[in-house]
């Protein structure tokens, strides 16, 4: 039986996503779904558990809307851009609430999504080892890390970070098709093994396309669709970040998120004009079109740099 | 430090450390490359004494040659023109494996024995200060063969002990780091905003190499936590000359975003 996946951002957050989960929330500069991110905020989720090697402001506002309680993370700032103010001030100061973070690093949260995607308990790692991090834990306890001596007698210890399996996960990506089989290109950050980790993915992506477009480049698929439960196609739902082929970042617009977040009145200010503030993606392009004008959105756009295709022939 | 004759016979201390940089690399080393100073050292050695280089990004773009300046290591520009791109468990499971032979690192405090700090200042459960995280900091700490640690100079940046340990670097002194197996032998100079740092091949503990031009000895002991002990040549770190400056500033970072605008 053909189940229908294609859906809204709302409705597929609606269904999908509930308080309390652990959700995967994506990373890494390039096809992060902001769509899904402000509709998670737009309809309240509480309690989250949010998944991520490297967060962008998109965490950042689901921690400054009251949406989090546990992050599980290893890097929690915008690189020159600067730092990422709702989870400074829910650490440092419990606003608007006191969240508890597990810290790893980037390759032991890597590791942690391969083992959930293998369905293996653990990944032995060098990472962590001898670091502050072994020592400290939020709520995993022992359970966060442990040492192993190597059992085929090398005699080197490692890090064993244990698998990660979140509830939900969803990403941005460049097409899918209706059953949700995914083709992403460009940098792939913590896909494909957050993804395929997940028991269950939300895929927004620039375009649906026939089945016939991903089989015939199938090497390009990242996930197969049948732990996908809702396709959205929503254009532009990275911005202001990146989509390999379709748009580069905005950085202006993430320099103005960072400026204005610094402060709590700004930050809500921001949010009121660009979360709560519009209905879904069409509308929040259509706001930026009047407030930034038509050229500035054009000077997003990619260039054409199209790669020659392969021959599949048998 | 203004000079007429040639307008790049000037530099400023951000330039004079991305140069410092980019002279740690040799040609056709692998090197993992971050954000900001170290990118514009990475990018800079590559247009001069480096063109065989292997520039990797920990996002997964591997030996890359980007037409403009990325500003993030998951740049886009860094996809076109790679040999091959990936994501996270690519760009640092080379690491991982012992492949790369360089890594930058930087942080909020840094001690004696090159321990790193980008998680607290204060407690860990309640900081005064909640910094970034690990990031890749520590995966490449322990892969890289070696690293290059690029540091503001301050008494608190410098502390005898870091608040927390994010990326080791050699623990308490000799001998610590080889009982944990690690592939990479640790850190092997610190360029700081006020001279650059080694550590002695013996002991593991810190000490200055060369000062800055107009940064005295006396101004970075008074900006160490501890005791810093001077190399016997101690001297001036060497001048950049106009003509990488003219690199850095014209191609390497037109705009300004990370020299800031001149």
């Amino acid at each position: 039986m053909k189940i229908e996946k294609v859906m809204s951002a709302k409705e597929a957050v609606s269904k999908f996503i509930d308080d309390g989960m652990n959700i995967a929330i994506g990373s890494f500069f390039h096809t992060i779904a902001y769509n899904i991110t402000h509709e998670i905020i737009r309809q309240e989720k509480k309690h989250l558990t949010i998944c991520a090697p490297s967060f962008n402001e998109h965490a950042d506002q689901l921690i400054g809307a009251g949406c989090v309680d546990r992050i599980v993370s290893s890097y929690v700032w915008m690189e020159v851009f600067g730092s990422l103010n709702c989870f400074r001030r829910a650490m440092e100061k419990g606003v608007p609430n006191k969240i508890e973070m597990e810290d790893y690093t980037n390759f032991a949260m890597a590791a942690r999504f391969l083992a959930g995607s293998l369905g293996i308990p653990y990944m032995p790692v060098h990472s962590m080892k001898g670091s502050d991090m072994m020592k400290y834990s939020s709520w995993m306890g022992e359970n966060k890390v442990r040492m192993m001596k190597d059992p085929f007698g090398s005699g080197v210890e490692h890090a064993l970070v244990p698998a990660l399996k979140p509830d939900v996960g969803f990403v941005h990506a460049q097409r899918a098709d209706e059953e949700g089989n995914v083709q992403m290109w460009g940098i792939l950050g913590d896909a494909p093994y957050s993804v395929r980790a997940c028991q269950k993915v939300i895929v927004s992506v620039e375009e649906i396309v026939s089945r016939d477009v991903i089989g015939r480049d199938p090497n390009r698929t990242v996930l197969p669709g049948y732990k996908v439960v809702a396709v959205v196609e929503d254009p532009f739902g990275s911005h202001p970040k990146n989509c390999q082929g379709y748009y580069n970042a905005d950085r202006d617009f993430i320099f103005k998120y960072i400026q204005e977040s610094r402060t709590e009145e700004g930050w809500k200010k921001f949010m009121d004009e660009w979360v709560y503030g519009v209905s879904n993606r069409a509308d929040y392009l259509k706001k930026y079109i009047d407030t930034f004008g038509m050229k500035k959105f054009q000077s997003l756009k990619a260039k054409d740099m199209s790669s020659s295709s392969v021959n599949y022939g048998y | 430090m203004m000079m007429s004759e040639n307008r790049y016979s000037d530099f400023t201390l951000q330039e004079l450390m991305a140069v410092a940089a980019a002279a740690e690399i040799k040609d056709g080393e692998k090197v993992i490359i971050g954000t900001g100073l170290p990118l514009l050292g990475g990018l800079l050695a590559q247009r001069t004494h480096a063109p065989n280089m292997i520039a990797i990004y920990e996002s997964g773009a591997i030996d890359c040659k980007p037409l403009v300046t990325p500003f993030s290591v998951a740049d886009p520009v860094l996809v076109p023109g790679a040999a091959m791109q990936g994501g996270l468990i690519d760009g640092l499971g080379i690491v991982h494996a012992g492949d790369v032979d360089v890594g930058f690192l930087g942080g909020a405090q840094i001690d004696k024995y090159g321990n790193l700090n980008t998680h607290v200042i204060g407690d860990y459960y309640s900081p005064t200060v909640r910094l970034p995280g690990s990031g890749g900091s520590n995966d490449i700490g322990a892969g890289c063969k070696r690293t290059v640690i690029m540091m503001l100079h301050q008494k608190q940046r410098f502390p005898e002990k870091v608040d927390f340990v994010t990326t080791p670097g050699y623990f308490d002194g000799a001998g610590q780091r080889e009982k944990m197996g690690f592939p990479g032998d640790g850190p092997s100079v610190v360029v700081s905003t006020l001279g650059i740092l080694r550590f002695h091949v013996k002991t593991k503990e810190m000490y200055l190499e060369s000062y800055h031009p107009g940064v005295t000895i006396e101004q970075i002991k008074l900006n160490t936590g501890w005791d810093l002990k001077m190399a016997a040549d101690v001297k001036e770190t060497v001048r950049p000359t106009p003509e990488v400056i003219r690199i850095l500033r014209e191609e390497l970072d037109p705009t300004g975003i990370f020299l800031g605008k001149n």
